[in-house]
């Protein structure tokens, strides 16, 4: 009715009271404008790009890179293209948010139910918590964590707090075990293919069986099991024989060497050969001396005198090892304290005679300023030294730094603290990678070896040279890697860098105290008879929680998360300011390098609207899939 | 009948409280006491850094870097002036009356002012007094700033003209305000009034600057962009939520970065014709007013669409009902977003130091690298970085704090 008589009014109205047609010129208007200073802009901006000579094409992407990366998942190298680096940055990026995430959502969850703990003291803490640290900004937090805790606190890499499993954790960062795939994972393909077949069938048999039964069950734990079960079968089989050439060249005296196909067999590694990631190496050194001088060093805002360092060595690593001062030095009375045997201590005089290290005691009473016994020579001499390790992704592997016994000249006395050392037995059998069987490469003999790197000029005698045993071993489709320590750096294992650990930290801290705030409101949401109802029923407060509460609040807390999440996504890009490299760091290293600004802006921005878009999709789908289905 | 009274309070005895919080099983007993002395330990040992260990000498001497950075030294009393200003419309705002007709649920005074007005008010207090016993050049300055606080309160309380102009008060003292710390061009080179350029403004000033500017200028362009996303003409609505979509899919860190590097090439200037201090005010406003804009239209969606028929039935033109009827409406219900994007806003200006500008974020990187802290053993990264958490925390959680009471007085989510 209304709209017929709007039809017939249609006809007497002034084109410039019709709304519609107001409407259609308005947006012609704004199109037209739009477009004009679109149109404007872009001109601008082409001229400027022609006048300045800046690049504005992508062209720059394939060009050698140069760009150094310390961390990156992928093999990297600064001879690599520009995108590939960037590349790195987009995994680096993910990974400090994917794990970010995880944890942020544990921590969150768990703060935002102690917001509605019974128990006061926990309720106002974790208020505490939240309100302290949402209101600093993230900036602030991860200097914080990085400059102020990290570096500082944290001790040095040659002095790392070991973790439980053979994890470090010292100012360079965090390493930990991690399992890699060896070259025989191929042949694990199979029994994860029947492992996943077998999980799917079981799940459709005992979905039809619920279903039959009219039942409420688990569909996944069983089938999950059997799966798993079938791919650890693969695991357990006897290790796959070498690929043919496998070969490892070593060079003792500089403490690296790399797994590789020796394509042309002469034992040495060419550019072109093809290396072994991930290969397990057994390096065995019958005798060996290394020698540093004590120094002051600065760890843990605390100035430690009269300290020497050696690269970490286990006790089962060696069959005796001693460490002993200069001979000069033992005249005078000063004797070595370990903190870590063989690897750390101090120098002391026992001025109290109290037959051990006492406070100061490092500390030279005959020096004014208060300083400690500096530039002493200290020597550690190994026997029997073997170490089994696993190379890295590019089939590298680095060992301590060792020097041949007849190097040294001058012979020291036994130390009183070496009779300590004495071998032991080593840890328990560990399932994926110990080997059945040893391959003994012929190429492992030292003379062969050392070829290489040495030139013909300055060649040392054979007596001065280190005599070691490389053996490359068979490996199960997965190897463990454990994280070992040559003096300066980690090796092996998984590395977690200490810009890495502060953003993680920062990240985490600062977003678990959102999903908190969160969590808490959509528990309180639940109608309250809801928990009144499940008590009456007889459930307890557990189960009250974990069935009933917790799984409506779900449905409240879930869409406004996932936006946490990407914001901390987007967050990550703060690492900029604690020298962490992810996707913007590189970025912006890239786009001052090339001068290519406006594409490496074009891609940035690129890369942050996808996985915008991706969150997006899962949150609409997240939406669909929870909402309340009302009549 | 009996009437209907309230229900009865609950007055628990200090022991029966303690019984019910935190002893109420033998197991919870044990852990709150573990937790206690975890706590008390954890609070002694910073307690004891703080006053013991700490080297806050880097920090004492370099108090005027951290307040405003670069800025001439012999010309201290401007940005003092223009604080006065802003510290005297501050008291004003938080103690003018709000008109009574308006609506029945609103607080007889602006809390969220009155919030910010009162730690203000402390933190100028200490000023004042740390400035008469320590600090030669500003003496009298900080405290001059306090009174001038106190007469805002005062004014803003009996005289009635303020209340009705203030809105067009801020602008006006914002406006002179940046006045007063940029100068006047053709002033002598040793006048009071000289050009002070934006390159020397740092500090906490220019963090306040950035976030006073951004907020102002973002509220109208969000409520623009909500608009534009809700009109019912398809290229403007397009268009709008494209560019909403675009901004807010990349983090602020990015468009401070595109800004430092695309706005002399968009405007096809040389890269030194435009400050830096632009620069980051554009990428932090349009930044702001995205998501301002998306807050803006929560609340426009939750205004009923009767209220608009109502406001057309009456004859009102969609222009009138949108600014007389809808748009008070909306925007009094997204107050505690507003309130909360600011406070984001304030928090994320410490990430200009991309655009290469000194803010109270960056002169703590400047300050903890001088040889003077690199030579205390450790640095001096954890004071500093306390501080700088301090002053930031201070500010947010005040704002927060009075939202959360506004929220609670308009009793959004009770309705």
């Amino acid at each position: 009715m209304l709209r017929r008589s709007a039809q017939a009014a249609h006809a007497r109205i002034p084109f410039y009271r019709n709304v519609k047609l107001l409407g259609v010129i308005a947006q012609v208007i704004f199109v037209v404008v739009l477009l004009v200073g679109v149109g404007l802009l872009y001109w601008n901006v082409t001229s400027a790009l022609q006048r300045s000579r800046i690049p504005s094409n992508f062209s720059f992407l394939s060009a050698r890179a140069g760009v150094p990366i310390s961390e990156s998942p992928i093999r990297y190298s600064p001879s690599d293209s520009y995108a590939r680096a960037l590349l790195v940055g987009i995994l680096n990026t993910l990974r400090v948010s994917l794990v970010g995430v995880v944890l942020a959502s544990f921590l969150g969850v768990l703060v935002g139910v102690m917001r509605l703990s019974k128990n006061w003291l926990l309720r106002n803490l974790s208020l505490a918590y939240i309100e302290l640290l949402r209101n600093i900004p993230l900036a602030v937090q991860l200097v914080f964590w990085f400059y102020a805790i990290i570096l500082p606190l944290a001790p040095l890499v040659s002095n790392p707090v070991g973790l439980p499993a053979g994890g470090y954790l010292s100012q360079v960062g965090l390493a930990l075990p991690w399992l890699y795939p060896s070259y025989s994972f191929a042949r694990w393909w199979p029994f994860l293919g029947a492992a996943v077949l077998l999980c799917a069938l079981l799940v459709g048999l005992r979905r039809a069986y619920l279903l039959r039964q009219e039942r409420l069950g688990n569909i996944w734990l069983w089938p999950l099991i059997a799966g798993a079960a079938v791919a650890l079968g693969g695991l357990s089989l006897a290790p796959a024989p070498l690929p043919a050439g496998a070969s490892v060249a070593y060079l003792a005296d500089r403490g690296r060497g790399t797994a590789f196909i020796d394509a042309d067999g002469d034992g040495t590694y060419d550019r072109t050969e093809r290396a072994i990631p991930y290969a397990r190496v057994q390096i065995a050194i019958p005798e060996a001396v290394m020698q540093v001088k004590s120094q002051n060093l600065l760890e843990s805002r605390r100035r430690l005198q009269s300290t020497f360092r050696f690269p970490i060595l286990k006790a089962q690593e060696f069959a005796e090892a001693e460490v002993s001062l200069e001979p000069a030095a033992q005249a005078e009375g000063l004797r070595l304290h370990f903190s870590r045997f063989p690897s750390s201590g101090v120098i002391y005089r026992d001025t109290n005679s109290s037959g051990d290290y006492d406070r100061n005691e490092e500390l030279n009473p005959e020096d004014a300023g208060k300083r400690g016994f500096n530039s002493l020579n200290v020597t550690l001499r190994v026997t029997d030294f073997k170490r089994t390790l696993t190379a890295d992704k590019s089939g590298t592997f680095r060992l301590p730094q060792f020097e041949a016994p007849a190097s040294l000249t001058a012979e020291t006395g036994a130390n009183a603290a070496a009779a300590e050392a004495s071998s032991r037995t080593s840890g328990p059998a560990d399932l994926f990678a110990r080997p059945a069987q040893e391959e003994t490469r012929g190429s492992s003999s030292p003379a062969d070896l050392f070829g290489p790197s040495r030139g013909g000029a300055n060649a040392d005698t054979p007596d001065d040279a280190l005599a070691a045993e490389v053996t490359l071993l068979r490996s199960r489709p997965l190897v463990i890697s454990y994280p070992t320590v040559p003096l300066t750096s980690y090796e092996g294992g998984i590395q977690l860098s200490a810009p890495f650990l502060a953003l993680l930290l920062g990240l985490v801290f600062y977003h678990a105290t959102f999903i908190a705030e969160i969590v808490r409101g959509g528990i309180q949401a639940v109608p309250k008879g809801q928990r009144e109802a499940s008590q009456a029923l007889g459930l307890g407060p557990r189960q009250t929680f974990n069935i009933v509460i917790f799984p409506q609040a779900l449905r409240i807390i879930l869409p406004p998360v996932l936006n946490i999440h990407l914001n901390l996504i987007k967050n990550s890009s703060l690492a900029l300011l604690i020298t962490y490299l992810d996707f913007f760091a590189i970025g912006r290293i890239v786009g001052n390098q090339t001068g290519a600004t406006v594409p490496v802006v074009v891609i940035i921005i690129g890369g942050y609207l996808l996985v915008s878009l991706i969150f997006s999709t899962v949150l609409n789908f997240v939406n669909a899939r929870f909402a309340l289905v009302e009549r | 009948m009996i009437a209907a009274r309230p229900a009865p309070s609950e007055k628990l005895t200090h022991s029966a409280w303690l019984r019910r919080n935190l002893f109420y099983s033998p197991v919870s007993a044990l852990f709150s006491l573990a937790l206690l002395a975890a706590v008390l330990y954890v609070l002694w040992q910073l307690l004891a850094w703080i006053f013991f260990a700490a080297n806050w000498q880097q920090l004492w001497n370099n108090l005027k870097l951290f307040a405003v950075y670069r800025y001439p030294a012999d010309l201290l009393a401007r940005p003092l002036l223009a604080a006065g200003l802003l510290t005297f419309l501050l008291g004003a705002s938080s103690s003018v009356r709000l008109p009574r007709q308006s609506s029945e649920a609103l607080p007889a005074r602006n809390p969220i002012a009155r919030g910010v007005f009162i730690q203000v008010m402390a933190l100028l207090l200490v000023l004042s007094i740390l400035g008469l016993g320590f600090w030669q050049n500003v003496r009298f300055g900080w405290l001059g700033v306090f009174l001038s606080g106190l007469l805002g309160w005062w004014l803003g309380r009996y005289v009635p003209w303020i209340r009705r102009s203030l809105p067009l008060l801020w602008l006006l003292v914002l406006t002179v305000s940046l006045l007063i710390l940029h100068g006047i061009k053709g002033a002598g080179a040793d006048s009071f009034w000289r050009l002070v350029p934006t390159r020397d403004w740092g500090g906490f000033m220019l963090t306040i600057i950035l976030s006073v500017v951004g907020i102002v200028v973002s509220i109208p362009l969000g409520v623009a962009l909500a608009l534009g996303r809700r009109s019912k003409l398809p290229a403007i609505k397009y268009v709008c939520i494209a560019f909403i979509e675009l901004v807010r899919g990349a983090p602020l860190i990015t468009w401070l970065y595109i800004a430092s590097l695309l706005l002399p090439l968009l405007l096809n200037i040389e890269v030194d014709r435009i400050s830096a201090l632009n620069k980051a005010l554009v990428a932090l406003t349009i930044f702001t007013a995205v998501y301002m804009a998306e807050n803006v239209r929560g609340g426009l969606a939750a205004v009923s669409t009767g209220q608009e028929e109502a406001a057309r039935a009456l004859g009102l033109s969609p222009w009138q009902s949108m600014r007389l009827i809808v748009l008070p409406q909306a925007l009094r219900a997204v107050i505690p977003g507003i309130v909360g994007q600011s406070i984001s806003l304030f928090k994320d200006t410490s990430l200009v130091l991309v655009v290469g500008l000194q803010d109270f974020f960056q002169v703590h990187n400047i300050v903890s690298l001088q040889p003077a802290s690199l030579q205390v053993q450790g640095g001096v990264r954890l004071e500093l970085s306390l501080f700088l958490a301090f002053i930031y925390w201070f500010f947010a959680f005040r704002m927060s704090r009075a939202s959360r009471q506004l929220e609670a007085q308009l009793g959004v989510g009770k309705r």
